[in-house]
């Protein structure tokens, strides 16, 4: 039973990091309707940010967020600039393909400047925190009170903020918002480098846990898939819902069945989702419609 | 500044250089030119960037036949090319049954799958349906990893690299360069068929307008699964002849998603939708990133991949109808008008 119980816990500690992730991609899907192949490479290159704020100067990661965060939202603003907004009014393929272009390109050139060595953090936390029989890691709860507090600040930004309520105007109908006086164009930027810059603080939540390398970001980009589709593209709770979902079945697989089943298990569960409720679980009704015309 | 207001369907549509059933000069001297390539013989050296360039051609071409024509952009496609690899090649090793007869086994196998895949997607568009294929191809895989007992698993299979013609192995590079530019010319000549067909404008009237078609009588799931099947058996010939070729398969490398990115990115660069696309981006793209592999892969690791792909990156921005959309456009400049 207890080992239920911590098998469970630890999923939806660890679900709710790998929901932190995939808020970035939701938002950007949202919003600006692409797929963002390039997530994970962005999440590559701010762990590496992490990594070198710990290996350089010794700050832990959680105070390198102060500075990655809004480099991060930086980078993204740069990328929006050159490749995404360039492509927006093409077909949807080029923004496909464009992205996939980005996400090799960083992924090559970080091997290039990093090598392909792993590369870890020391330890922060030298013990667990011990409840019963249950231990938990100090890092993944610290990653689970982050999760929430930006879920719910998001939330509140979203629905009370003037920013917000651009942001929707401009998810309900693109041209009737410019036509409102909204600078729709200023929204994609703002909501891409603001995914970009929520990817930023996942990454500093995540270089404790696991290894940077330059590939990391395609392992953890595919889970991300998985959550947003799970959640419903668009929806912030939906993504945390999902996280967790995933999270809890990986844990959960992985100990009674084998850890590389566990991987298949969720694509399974996603392709269950796509045949079954293509709008995700929390999305909005015809959320699986964005994107028709491709 | 650009909104996302989808761009119309009739814009992305290009002109295909030839019109429709065919054929035009231009296809006439590149077949030449290749026919030269593979009899003369000339520099040994590049004989391994020719035939590859002729494979993953072909690879692009059926590829093309469900994302160019039918609209289906698929980033799965790897998963019919292992399934084609796997088959023919688990046929010779457990029951010797020669390549010749297990390629066209493996066809098969791969276009149950991709009729599979279609079924699953069928409700799916844009990029749900991208990542369903994406996902699609990653059960494949990881059951391919873990069913060692029919795959070999991590390990992966081996061919005995002993000559023979039943055995579909060769000692020349110019033999197997020919099989690759048969395999090329086979798809092209579908390819071509269907753009003249029935069944080929049913393809083209799902992809532009789907309810449209259903109400003038054609059934889009039909069209669609029949397209991905088709698309899925070419790919699984592809697999086959290149497991003939390399001698060796592994799960990791025959079903990735890079594998599946390339063969998606061959008909995006030449040109979506057309016969000649796919083949001049793999003409243009396979021997570029062969030779920047050879002569830069070892001083900088992943420089070529960089150069590459942000070559790809200008060429998606700046020439989203490809390079016989560009090409096209050349041809019909006129400077004294």
């Amino acid at each position: 039973m207890s080992t239920l119980t911590q098998l469970v816990l630890s999923g939806i500690l660890i679900g709710s990091v790998y929901a932190l992730m995939s808020i970035g991609l939701t938002l950007i899907f949202g919003v600006l309707r692409i797929v963002n192949f390039a997530h994970g490479e962005f999440l590559m290159i701010a762990m590496y940010g992490g990594w070198a704020f710990s290996n350089l100067f010794g700050l832990n990661p959680y105070v390198a967020a102060l500075a990655i965060v809004p480099a991060m939202f930086l980078f993204g603003a740069v990328v929006y600039w050159l490749v995404i907004s360039p492509a927006l009014d093409k077909p949807h393929l080029v923004v496909v393909f464009a992205t996939m272009a980005l996400s090799i390109f960083l992924q090559n050139a970080a091997l290039m400047a990093m090598t392909a060595d792993l590369r870890d953090i020391p330890p922060i936390f030298n013990r667990s925190i011990t409840i019963g029989p249950i231990f938990l890691k100090v890092e993944l709860l610290l990653g689970f009170l982050i999760t929430i507090l930006c879920t719910v600040g998001l939330q509140w930004m979203i629905k009370k903020t003037y920013l917000g309520k651009a942001i929707r105007a401009t998810v309900q109908d693109g041209e009737a918002a410019m036509l409102m006086g909204i600078p729709v164009p200023r929204i994609f930027l703002i909501t891409f480098a603001g995914g970009s810059a929520l990817v930023g603080l996942a990454a500093c939540v995540m270089v404790p846990l696991f290894s940077v390398f330059p590939s990391v970001g395609l392992n953890f980009v595919l889970i991300a898939f998985v959550i947003v589709v799970l959640g419903g593209m668009g929806s912030i709770e939906g993504a945390l819902l999902g996280g967790i979902c995933v999270g809890v079945m990986q844990s959960l697989s992985g100990y009674y069945i084998a850890p590389a089943f566990g991987q298949m298990f969720f694509f399974v569960l996603f392709l269950l989702v796509m045949i079954f409720r293509p709008n995700g679980l929390l999305g909005q009704k015809g959320a699986a419609m964005i994107g028709m015309n491709e | 500044m650009s909104i996302a207001i989808p761009a119309s369907i009739s814009s992305r549509r290009i002109p295909v250089l030839p019109k429709r059933g065919q054929i035009s000069w231009f296809e006439i001297v590149l077949l030449v030119i290749s026919l030269g390539l593979v009899v003369s013989g000339i520099a040994p050296s590049l004989q391994d960037v020719i035939l590859l360039s002729f494979l993953f051609a072909g690879l692009g071409l059926a590829w093309n036949i469900a994302g160019g024509y039918a609209g289906l952009i698929s980033f799965g496609h790897s998963a019919f090319f292992g399934v084609g690899a796997y088959t023919s090649t688990i046929l010779l090793l457990r029951y010797d049954i020669s390549p010749w007869i297990g390629i066209w086994v493996g066809a098969l196998i791969a276009a149950v799958f991709g009729s599979i895949l279609a079924l699953i997607c069928a409700r799916l568009r844009g990029p749900f349906f991208i990542l369903s294929t994406l996902a699609f191809a990653e059960v494949v895989r990881i059951g391919a990893l873990n069913w060692s007992s029919l795959t070999g698993g991590p390990e992966g299979l081996s061919i005995p690299p002993m000559a023979s013609l039943a055995g579909m192995v060769f000692a020349s590079k110019a033999t197997y360069a020919a099989l690759m530019l048969g395999y090329l010319v086979f798809v092209y000549g579908i390819t071509k068929g269907l753009e003249a067909s029935r069944f080929g404008y049913y393809l083209f009237a799902i992809r532009d307008n789907d309810d449209a078609a259903s109400a003038a009588g054609v059934n889009p799931l039909l069209g669609r699964t029949a397209a991905m099947a088709l698309s899925a058996a070419l790919t699984g010939v592809g697999g086959s002849l290149f497991a003939q070729y390399f001698l060796y398969l592994d799960p990791t490398y025959v079903i990735s998603p890079e594998l599946s990115f390339q063969f998606a990115l061959l008909p995006a660069v030449g040109g979506l939708g057309t016969a000649i696309g796919p083949v001049l981006g793999s003409f243009l793209i396979t021997p570029l990133s062969e030779l920047l592999r050879s002569h830069l892969g070892n001083a900088a690791a992943g420089l070529h991949l960089v150069i590459y792909s942000f070559g790809l990156i200008v060429v998606m921005l700046y020439f989203p109808a490809g390079l016989a959309g560009a090409l096209n456009k050349l041809t019909r400049w006129k400077p004294f008008s």
